[in-house]
């Protein structure tokens, strides 16, 4: 797999846009759920997950092609996922109504757009509190376990993406762990 | 009935895979003997399964598509050539 992606960035250092769609594909749903589990919202983790991306392409000849490319687009990700949540009011969008349905938020859109068989309401109902818990984590902790968890992560590549010493990784990911555990224990 | 930091400190690294095998021998019998230990290893090995059960969400449909358009126009010479 890193091979084909390294031959191409290749063809996207010259300048070929076709080769960069591919590479788009390859780890949109990684980078997108990255934001997602980040910052909670589709909207905005489409608009990070873009940007994560364009960012790459535009600064494509400073990536070092001796390192792990998935290595250097996860840590664009995550610090503009980063710096989004220091600048954004805390649930800016949790209720937010939806365009062109008054009173209509992105929850109950969500709940009433099919009728679905109970059991995956009771599914989706259970996602969403999981996210609700993850997004109570503050980022230091929430970005080390998003890593981990999204993507099985090493503890070395979570501390390259992140440029943190691997004994500050360990603490964090203990910490994050901890922290669920009292939150998820009762569910 | 308050267990030792370092028990923890081992569930958190047996969790990550980077525990020695002599700690991982102490953890393995202190879990069989002490509840409230191995409780607290249940709900931390649940909280992990939680977590990991949210990760299927795929990017929409039309997000390639998107980028592409955003992007800056393809260099001429590129296009000529393929």
């Amino acid at each position: 797999m890193e091979t084909i992606v390294k031959n191409r960035i290749k063809q996207v250092k010259k300048g070929d846009q076709n080769a960069f769609a591919e590479i788009v594909d390859l780890y949109k749903d990684k980078i997108y759920q990255l934001c997602y589990r980040m910052l909670g919202n589709s909207h905005e983790a489409e608009d990070i997950a873009q940007e994560a991306f364009i960012r790459a392409y535009m600064n494509i000849h400073t990536y070092d092609m001796d390192r792990k490319f998935s290595t250097w687009l996860y840590r664009i990700a995550t610090n503009l996922s980063i710096d989004r949540i220091r600048k954004k009011k805390p649930d800016y969008y949790l209720d937010a109504e939806v365009a062109g349905t008054e009173g209509l938020t992105m929850y109950s859109q969500i709940a009433s757009d099919t009728e679905l068989p109970e059991d995956q309401v009771e599914t989706m109902e259970l996602q969403e509190t999981i996210q609700r818990e993850i997004l109570k984590l503050p980022d230091k902790y929430r970005s080390v376990i998003v890593l981990k968890y999204i993507d099985e992560l090493s503890l070395i590549e979570i501390s390259q993406i992140l440029d943190l010493p691997i004994g500050t990784v360990k603490t964090r990911i203990h910490r994050g762990r901890e922290a669920l555990r009292k939150q998820l224990k009762d569910l | 009935m308050k267990c030792s930091e370092e028990i923890v400190r081992y569930m958190h690294q047996y969790l990550d895979h980077d525990i020695e095998e002599e700690d991982e021998v102490v953890l393995r019998h202190h879990l069989k003997t002490c509840t409230a230990c191995s409780q607290h290893f249940h709900d931390l090995e649940k909280a992990v399964a939680l977590v990991q059960s949210t990760s299927h969400i795929e990017a929409p449909a039309d997000f390639t598509a998107s980028i592409m358009k955003a992007l800056p126009q393809e260099k001429k010479s590129v296009t000529a050539n393929r």
